[in-house]
């Protein structure tokens, strides 16, 4: 137990260390960190706070400020669906809700076994192709219904394989 | 006057510090803006916009030009000739919107509801307004800003009493205070008070928009936050967000301003008294020079023992072995009767840190001129070598400084002190300072709060410090970084003091310290460049042997550098003890008598009262305050000796161990119950006055021992009031002459120093440390040390019987080379034993010096055993961080 939270701490300070830019802040180790692990887990705000000679409580000030941060570990698998106007005009709806019940959720959040992490975005960019989502950063356009179903049955049959 | 800035106000022509805001000008003339977020002593914030006003300043052509939209008054600067409205149509319109915002997340339907002086918890309510949510139930009513701030803004809170209840859980299982962030209005004034007076930062704002709200770093407690308990945040809550748990509900009927009793800087301290007669709440004083409106948890939390029921009320007197009570001129018959036989030396009294001065002014006339005894000591006056010299040399044994000074100073040299735990408001200047950029020195064994504050923190050997700064002063020569016109021109003994340092040959000064040479070299310049330096020292872990020569090498140093007698420089001695400086001002102390005027044979010292009662030279024994027991390491043993005396009389308000074994017993007052004064760390003198009435039979020390002295046919200290001993005093004490009774004021007054002749340089010795503190069976020195927070390290915390508690795995440090030899490895697990306590920890090696251990525990684990604590004054029994003999041992 010690050793995995040590381990967790030398992770956490090399993300911090690994920063290239010339002024490191709190807002930037926080993000070197979240960008490494995927997440903020407590010790990295104790952490940072060593690190940026402030106290936890600043710290997490700044990280709870953010929606993008994220204080637990992140699911295997990041799914996003657009609902920006072009999306929803084009039926983003129907996707969510396909969406939402194949993942059995019913807003934001992550799947009870860990595996999906699911997220709306106001807009991926594409919106030639809406209505869009986006598998593990990977962008799908002209989303259907049946298409999204296959894409996420994929998480669960390539477990099924190994 | 010319320096202020002229405006218009309403119309009022008014003028005010150039560089404030609006709303501070305002205020500073006695006019009311309504305010939530802005809080005086704190910087601009803009939050809450209920300041707002239309401004206009004038322009080069002679008309004025508005302030765009509607400035928050608390962010907007004054200028000459500005024009401020602050209750226009649209101004009042504007706030009253901003309120509905805010009180559509508070309950509201009492707030301006015409029944509500007369409304209780179990009333019909004609609002239906549920129980929970009125007024009547918040702990904060008929002292709560918000409710002020919507009655002054004649509110018609047509809205509809439904409000956004956050429904967030109450935080209500850490010490002494209680969280409910129901009733927050998110101001962040709690938050600033942390941050930026107390230097803390242990709450802060988290989430965004809507969500935002108060509190600390994800699932943790105040225990782990890095919180001193100053009560700091709750004395700035506009709402009944943060409050003392204590008495919460308890209303005060009367506000009474006295001065604390825990520590030598004297908060003045307003106490709120309910109608039972209690003291239900403490709030510092804000316009107390000494304090600033600043209190910490002894003074915020630790007067409750004033309430306690369990006190002394009677006198009680010996009769066939057992103690039984009988009337006061029973008592002081008796006593006279006794002490009769006790004229001719063999008596001692030890008077009370907490006396007043009159107290303990009548105390040493009781000794010398009644009992013809010098033995008279006040029992906080353990270390009477830390101020001695400090008075020969300049002239007062005093702070030299104010203690508010210190936010000026650019170094600040800490020596040996616990401070943010022994004389906890004297350090806020010292962060507030260090923030602004100041550096600090801390010399000291042990980790302590402010070595986390500090640019370099030196941990020389035991006992070298008097060589360490030997060293500095050597090495400030060297680098010729004297102040030589202060040193020649306002201070004697320049040449012969110069001349004994070339002992400190800064090789030989490195070996006896175990600090390097560039260390050495670094801290001089450090401290000698700066345009203003001041000392702070307790010397704390310093042998009584190696304290005079510490003293005389800091004074050298602020004589050296020219910072005597300069603004936010000066030297600071750090005792503990309520009253010690006025005690010794009174000549309540062996060596001095009133007005320092040396006795001509001193009596004898408190390390010697216990040897001297064991062997017979003391036959009589006369303790007022039982203080000198709880400051013993060998508590039995002392009992043990004092029991051999003829007579033992102890004043005290509680039952001890020393009660127990008296001959007399004699209820005394408490701080609460007095009225007196007290002299703090700065030679400040202030007021103590009764908030509550006797509880008993008890009475003052001054008046008891007056009564006994005319028993034993004495008739010169027949005093009528506490003021009557004051005057007396003003007559002997030369430096409390130019002292106003009737016009002390909370500000207080500073007496004069001692005397006014010139500086005078000490020469001083390349003393050789010894390590008296080891023995053969526990051959090393542990150095403890406690700190607020931790973030390097993981504490947990764990709910029991509803209370917080932390724990968690210590770290003892330990020299590389003695681990080696025990063969101990990094995070083996081992055990420090000591004389009367064992600790377990990892061990971690490092650069510690051969034959220390350290370790650091958390303050959190302290504040948990004072809350559960079942004394009746716990605070005034924490035990310092004394350094120890201790051996390792691995597990």
């Amino acid at each position: 137990m010690t050793a995995d939270k040590d381990n967790l701490r030398t992770r956490i300070q090399q993300a911090i260390q690994s920063q290239k830019r010339p002024t490191v802040t709190v807002l930037s180790s926080l993000l070197a960190i979240q960008d490494s692990m995927g997440y903020i887990p407590e010790e990295a705000i104790e952490e940072v706070a060593v690190h940026s000679n402030t106290s936890i409580n600043s710290v997490f000030g700044v990280a709870s400020f953010y929606p993008n941060f994220r204080f637990t570990p992140p699911g295997e698998h990041s799914v996003e669906v657009c609902w920006g106007p072009t999306c929803h005009l084009k039926g983003a709806t129907e996707i969510l809700e396909s969406v939402l019940g194949k993942l059995g959720l019913d807003s934001e959040g992550d799947t009870g076994d860990g595996k999906v992490s699911f997220r709306f975005n106001t807009c991926l960019g594409a919106c030639s192709q809406a209505p869009v989502i986006s598998v593990d950063h990977e962008l799908y356009g002209n989303a259907k219904p049946d298409i999204v179903q296959n894409l996420l049955g994929s998480f669960y049959e390539k477990e099924n394989l190994h | 006057m010319s320096n202020k800035v002229n405006l218009t106000i309403d119309g009022v022509e008014i003028q005010a510090e150039p560089g404030s805001m609006i709303i501070q000008a305002a205020m500073d003339n006695e006019m009311y803006i309504p305010y939530l977020c802005y809080y005086p002593g704190m910087k601009p914030y803009g939050a809450c916009r209920m300041c707002v006003v239309k401004a206009e300043a004038p322009t080069p052509d002679g008309g004025y030009r508005a302030l765009p939209g509607s400035p928050a008054s608390c962010t907007t600067p004054i200028s000459e000739g500005m024009r401020v409205e602050t209750n226009t149509g649209d101004l009042v319109g504007l706030r009253k919107g901003i309120m509905e915002l805010l009180i559509s997340e508070h309950p509201h339907g009492c707030l301006n509801c015409h029944r509500i002086e007369l409304c209780g918890p179990t009333d019909v309510c004609l609002r239906h307004v549920s129980v929970n949510d009125r007024c009547v139930t918040c702990p904060k009513n008929e002292r709560c800003e918000l409710k002020d701030t919507v009655r002054y803004m004649e509110m018609e809170l047509t809205t509809p009493l439904t409000y956004n209840n956050r429904h967030l859980p109450l935080e209500v299982k850490d010490p002494y205070w209680d969280m409910d962030m129901n009733l927050c209005i998110v101001c962040s004034r709690c938050v600033r008070a942390c941050d930026e007076v107390r230097g803390d930062r242990a709450i802060t704002l988290k989430d965004r928009s809507g969500r935002s709200i108060i509190g600390t770093a994800a699932g943790t407690s105040l225990l782990e936050s890095g919180c001193e308990f100053c009560g700091a945040c709750i004395d700035v809550c506009p709402t009944g967000a943060i409050v003392e748990r204590d008495y919460k509900w308890d209303k005060a009927v009367q506000k009474i301003s006295t001065t604390c009793p825990h520590c030598p800087v004297g908060c003045q301290l307003d106490l709120d008294v309910n109608k039972r007669n209690k003291v239900v709440r403490s709030i510092p004083n804000r316009q107390a020079e000494a304090n600033m409106g600043m209190a910490c948890f002894k003074g915020k939390f630790g007067l409750d023992f004033v309430n306690n029921k369990n006190r002394l009320k009677k006198p009680m007197v010996r009769k066939n072995s057992t103690l039984e009570e009988v009337t006061w001129p029973e008592a002081l018959d008796f006593v006279a009767s006794k002490l009769e036989h006790h004229k001719n030396g063999d008596y001692a009294l030890i008077a009370s840190a907490r006396g007043t001065n009159e107290d303990n002014f009548a105390a040493q006339k009781f000794a010398r001129r009644v009992m013809k005894s010098n033995n008279v000591n006040v029992s906080s006056n353990s270390r009477p070598k830390l101020v001695d010299s400090l008075q020969n040399l300049v002239g007062n044994d005093c702070a030299s400084n104010k203690i508010w000074e210190l936010l000026d100073s650019q170094v600040i040299l800490l020596v040996s002190a616990n401070i943010t735990e022994e004389q906890n408001v004297a350090s806020v200047p010292i962060k507030q300072a260090v923030a602004k950029g100041a550096n600090l020195i801390v010399i000291d064994q042990r980790e302590t709060e402010l070595t986390r504050y500090a640019t370099k923190w030196i941990r020389p050997l035991i006992n070298s410090e008097s060589v360490l700064i030997g060293g500095i002063l050597r090495s400030i020569i060297d680098q010729s970084l004297e102040d030589h016109g202060f040193a020649t021109e306002k201070c004697e003994g320049y040449d012969e003091f110069r001349n004994s340092l070339w002992d400190f040959d800064l090789v030989k000064v490195s070996a006896q310290t175990g600090i390097s040479q560039e260390e050495i070299r670094e801290m001089a310049q450090i401290f000698a460049n700066a345009k203003a330096s001041s000392i702070l020292y307790g010397l704390e872990t310093i042998s009584d042997t190696h304290i005079d020569a510490t003293v005389k090498s800091l004074v050298n140093l602020s004589l050296i550098t020219g910072n005597l007698g300069k603004k936010s420089g000066g030297i600071y001695p750090l005792f503990s003890g309520a009253n010690q400086q006025g005690s010794r001002d009174v000549g309540c102390v062996p060596n001095l008598l009133p007005g320092h005027r040396p006795a001509a044979s001193p009596g004898i010292d408190l390390t010697e009262i216990s040897e001297a009662c064991h062997s017979g030279a003391i036959k009589a024994l006369h303790l007022i305050g039982d203080e000198l027991f709880h400051n013993t390491p060998d508590r039995s043993e002392f009992l043990d000796k004092i029991k051999a005396t003829d007579l033992l009389i102890v004043h005290e308000s509680f039952a001890s161990e020393v009660t127990e074994i008296a001959d007399v017993v004699l209820p005394s007052a408490l701080f609460s119950e007095k009225t007196g004064t007290y002299t703090n760390m700065e030679g400040r003198i202030h007021r103590l006055r009764p908030a509550i009435g006797p509880i008993g039979d008890e009475d003052e020390d001054w008046r008891i021992l007056s009564q006994v002295a005319a028993r034993l046919g004495s008739d010169d200290m027949s005093y009528s009031s506490s003021d009557d001993v004051l005057t007396e005093i003003t007559n002997e004490v030369e430096s409390y002459k130019s002292l106003q009774i009737d016009s002390l004021s909370s500000r207080g007054h500073i007496r004069n120093p001692i005397s006014t002749s010139s500086y005078v340089f000490s020469p001083i010795e390349f003393t050789q440390r010894d390590e008296v503190l080891v023995n053969d069976q526990y051959p090393m020195v542990l150095a403890p040390g406690r700190v607020l927070f931790d973030a390097a390290r993981d504490a947990s915390i764990v709910v029991e019987n509803d209370l917080n508690t932390i724990t968690r795995r210590e770290i003892i440090e330990i020299n590389e080379g003695d681990a080696k030899k025990a063969g101990i490895s990094e995070g083996d697990v081992i055990k420090i034993l000591g004389e009367e306590f064992e600790l377990t920890g990892s061990a971690h090696l490092n650069g510690l010096h051969s034959g220390m251990v350290a370790t650091t525990t958390l303050f959190g684990a302290l504040i948990e055993s004072l809350n559960s604590s079942s004394e009746p004054d716990p605070m005034a029994k924490i035990e310092g961080l004394r350094l120890c003999k201790v051996r390792i041992e691995k597990v």
